[in-house]
């Protein structure tokens, strides 16, 4: 695989002269680079109010001595920018050490010299931008041609094509070529003075026939659905109920309620509920979690392309892994970066993630999944008396030290006597994430399961992920309303 | 391009070279950017990270005759890669669509607003080093405290140079300085296994302002406010909004809700009630980019307009010119840009911002407002945000305290609020005269009467 221009400035005597200047200042040290294009297009009722393209070049470096960090962001990828950021982060990871009182070391592991290239049947750079233009014209008719009552339309495409390098003083050098696309529909309607709003998004790791699965093309029909739907709503009851939740919030769910709390950095620094809690039982027997950002899955959701929050490696080189969080309801293992691995005496599994090559790693999740067991949606809802089921999330968080989480349901509907009712807007669901995971009542099978793409933030960085997982249901869950 | 006047010869052989590219073309924007930063990271109460970066970049936004826009960006500023992103924004203005409403880009300005202290050489020279007598306040409170179990804290010194320049002759260049501070705090009593956090921040344009100790204490005493947690039953009771908690619940959603763009899509719970009464008379709200010394200030926008200062609620009376606009926006009410274009980088066209967003404070003491209260709550902090197209809030408390005979209690768990911001504004009974700044927010202690609370008791 042929390494683009840019990034041939980082050849073998560039590399020697860096470990040179290395030797015996710094324990580790790891450089990031690349060059980012992209495509920006959005459109709102049927006009475009941006449409951008852009070339980016970063690149940064990262210098370690006994649990001091020092990291360089340059302008430039220049061999000359490189040698002088070099000896700056060398400075910086000095400082750091000299004031740093939790002294550790990072674990030598073996190099990894790779190319990796993601797999597109149609390749971004040949898709003109008037193609694209297209597409999203196309959606904004569908949406605004779906009812009267279609008030407003946005659709928002964005592709880009990425060129990295990392290479660190393990000897790791690791050349990448992927390129990512996401699109959002959203849709307003209006009714009596009611606005109500539904967004939908596709995004993945791969070519332009990533738009093409029924899902994608589903897009802005589903958006404008959802938002008629939603305009005769009604307003939730708050109180104590059985909640089912579809598996876009259950993914939401195990993802900021619990997954955040696995996060070994979080741990280190007192904010997780998951302390001291390898071994423990957390939640009940059916309940098995695990993280899989591996690439060439895909295929088992049938999907053409690669889940978003999919990778070949982390940005501290560490391949991506399956990692077991939560088996048969016991709490197994943390998620790592090198340094929160190295400082735990524990496997790196490949969660060092960074938003961009200007950023530090940081522990991240990838793709996180409950595992299916055997109800049927149809099977929860004839079991439940009353209850609400909550389908798809408009945001969530949680208080990492309490674990007490909060997510904004987008649709709702009740549920009386084993029967699916009326539809409702606006619920708010609370609980203390240990406490519920020990209410689960039934767990949904695999042929309902669903995996959703998004953007997670931490500590100002937002990296792509995924998560998912079967129909669950759940009981005693607090619902705000404003009744 | 430490030389301005090498940005001047370049934009404006930049915009020579776009205007001779297209006959269609109606206007040209360059918009460089210059940064750099320093930042100082403890975890664990202790300096993990220390980081020195640079960014520059240049972007270019063209609209020809029939209304469309282009956009490119690029982070190498030579000559020649500022044309090849000239010619592909040109590209992207032709693929686009006709949109009437898209007047055309800002007009030259003769005049400029004065305002000072928005840069601080003494940061702008600053050295990571210097920066250390802070970080060691932080750690120290951090260390002297016995229930204090962990910090996450940093220290990051800005300077930025901005250029704009378009071809109706627009020039404008500026420089300014920003230094933050923050403190995350995590407390532990050890006797009942319960844990929590506490938050504060700073951000200033000038080094002198900072107080890194005071900002650690804050974060501490928050923490501790937050132990001891209690669910209470639902309820209907006052409630209190921290200058925290008010621009959660009152500045935010209305920064949201009077964004021009936001109102002329009809998404905002505020567009038929302007020239109305929306609130009590304790509800008064301006947009003033004019403070000497704010973070929000500024002489210029995102575009090259002059700022300014707006009123937008007096006397709870949302005002007929309480929105806040860029070029677009207001050339299709057929007004003024008030000079909210907000852009903090050269990676994204213009939106529409606050500048600093102000709510006035009023003549109770923070204690008089508490002290009535025989049964209330005190909200500090939420994760949640106002549904803007209908005024609804419905969120969990994450930071609140039940008040009880005059004085703040327990902490609350598992409470939630729900309330139509509507009620909210014409319920304030009370403002206090104590505010606080957070960035470009200003807001006071907030009561207001009769909010139904759910609890989980």
């Amino acid at each position: 695989m042929e390494i683009i221009e840019e990034l041939k400035t980082i050849d073998k005597s560039l590399i020697n002269k860096l470990n040179q200047t290395a030797a015996n200042k710094i324990e580790y040290w790891d450089i990031k680079c690349g060059v980012t294009t992209g495509t920006v297009i959005d459109f709102t009722d049927q006009k475009s109010k941006d449409i951008s393209s852009y070339s980016v070049s970063e690149c940064s470096i990262r210098a370690f001595l006994n649990g001091g960090w020092g990291f360089n962001v340059l302008k430039s990828l220049s061999k000359n920018s490189i040698v002088k950021g070099f000896a700056r982060a060398i400075k910086l990871a000095q400082l750091s050490e000299s004031l740093c009182k939790n002294k550790f070391k990072i674990k030598e592991r073996d190099p990894l010299i790779k190319n990796f290239k993601v797999n597109r049947k149609k390749n971004l750079e040949d898709i003109d931008v008037e193609e694209k233009i297209v597409l999203v014209k196309n959606h904004e008719k569908i949406a605004s041609g779906y009812s009267s009552e279609i008030k407003n339309t946005r659709t928002l495409y964005r592709d880009s094509i990425l060129h990295k390098l990392f290479l660190n003083s393990f000897g790791s050098f690791i050349h990448q070529d992927l390129t990512v696309l996401r699109m959002f529909c959203v849709a307003y309607g209006k009714k009596n003075g009611i606005i109500q709003k539904a967004v939908n998004s596709v995004g993945g790791i791969g070519g332009f026939e990533i738009i093409n699965t029924e899902k994608a093309k589903n897009l802005s029909f589903k958006s404008a659905k959802e938002a008629i739907e939603l305009l005769d709503a009604k307003s939730p009851v708050g109180g104590k109920f059985t909640i089912i939740m579809d598996p876009k919030l259950t993914g939401t769910f195990i993802h900021e309620a619990f997954g955040h709390a696995c996060e070994a950095d979080l741990v280190l620094n007192k904010e997780s509920i998951l302390e001291d809690k390898i071994g423990e039982k957390v939640a009940i027997d059916d309940v098995n979690i695990f993280d899989d950002p591996t690439m060439g899955q895909g295929k088992r959701y049938n999907l053409p392309y690669e889940l978003y929050g999919s990778y070949f490696v982390d940005d501290e080189g560490v391949p991506s892994q399956k990692t077991v969080i939560v088996e048969k309801g016991i709490f197994k293992n943390y998620l790592h970066s090198l340094e929160t691995s190295s400082r735990m005496d524990d496997i790196p599994n490949g969660h060092g993630r960074a938003a961009s090559n200007n950023s530090r790693p940081q522990v991240r999740m990838g793709v996180t999944i409950l595992e299916p067991k055997d109800w049927s949606l149809e099977e929860m809802i004839r079991d439940t008396k009353k209850g609400i089921l909550c389908e798809d999330f408009q945001y969530g968080y949680t208080d990492p030290t309490t674990g007490n989480f909060q997510f904004k349901c987008k649709l709702s509907y009740n549920i009386e006597n084993g029967e699916r009712k009326e539809l409702l807007r606006d619920i708010s669901l609370s609980g203390m994430t240990l406490e519920v995971l020990n209410k689960i009542s039934a767990i949904g099978k695999e042929s309902q399961m669903f995996i959703a793409d998004g953007m997670c933030g931490k500590g100002g960085q937002s990296v792509r992920v995924c998560d998912g997982g079967p129909y669950i249901r759940i009981e005693d869950v607090i619902v705000g309303g404003l009744n | 391009m430490e030389d301005t006047r090498e940005i001047f010869s370049l934009a404006n052989a930049s915009l020579r070279f776009a205007e001779r590219r297209n006959a269609n073309l109606k206007n040209v924007e360059i918009f460089f950017c210059k940064n750099k930063y320093f930042n100082i990271e403890i975890e664990e109460n202790s300096v993990k990270n220390s980081e020195i970066g640079n960014d520059e970049g240049v972007s270019i936004r063209v609209i020809d005759n029939r209304g469309s826009l282009g956009f490119a960006f690029t982070n190498n500023i030579e000559k020649k890669s500022i044309e090849k992103i000239i010619k592909i924004a040109i590209k992207m203005m032709n693929a686009g669509t006709i949109d009437p409403d898209f007047k055309d880009l800002p007009n030259k300005y003769d005049n400029y607003p004065n305002v000072k202290g928005l840069f601080d050489k003494s940061l702008k020279d600053m050295k990571i080093e210097d920066s250390l007598i802070h970080v060691e306040e932080l750690i120290e409170v951090c260390n002297n405290d016995k229930l204090a179990i962990s910090q996450s804290a940093n220290f990051t010194s800005d300077y930025s140079k901005t250029y704009i320049f378009n071809s109706h002759g627009l020039e404008v260049q500026g420089k300014d300085t920003t230094c933050a501070i923050s403190s995350n705090i995590i407390v532990k009593n050890k006797v009942k296994n319960e844990t929590s956090f506490g938050y504060d921040w700073q951000s200033e344009r000038s080094l002198k302002n900072i107080n890194a100790k005071k900002i650690a204490l804050n974060a501490l005493e928050d923490a501790k406010r937050n132990l001891n947690r209690i669910k209470i039953k639902s309820t209907k009771v006052p409630l209190v909004l921290t200058p925290n908690g008010s621009i959660s619940l009152i500045l935010n959603p209305i920064a949201s809700a009077i964004n021009g763009e936001t109102f002329q899509y009809k998404r905002s719970f505020l567009v038929d009630k302007r020239n109305e009464i929306i609130g009590s008379k304790y509800l008064n709200i301006e947009d003033n980019a004019l403070i000497d010394g704010a973070v929000g200030s500024s002489y210029f926008d995102g575009e090259g307009v002059p700022c300014q200062n707006k009123k937008i609620i007096e006397d709870g009376r949302f005002l007929k010119a309480g929105l806040l606009h860029n070029s677009y926006t207001a050339a299709k009410d057929g007004i003024e840009s008030t000079g909210n274009a907000s852009r903090n980088s050269y990676s994204s066209i213009p939106s529409i911002g606050v500048t600093n967003f102000i709510m006035k404070p009023g003549d109770f003491t923070k204690e008089e407002l508490i002290s009535d209260i025989k049964e209330g709550i005190i909200l500090d902090y939420t994760g949640d945000s106002a549904n803007i197209s209908t005024g609804d809030f419905s969120g969990l408390i994450l930071h609140g305290n039940l008040i009880k005979n005059g004085v703040i209690k327990e902490s609350l768990n598992e409470t939630m609020i729900g309330i139509n911001l509507l009620d909210l504004f014409r319920n304030i009974d009370a403002v206090s005269k104590e505010f606080k700044l957070y960035g470009s927010y200003q807001a006071p202690y907030v009561r207001i009467k009769d909010v139904r609370i759910i609890g989980a008791a």
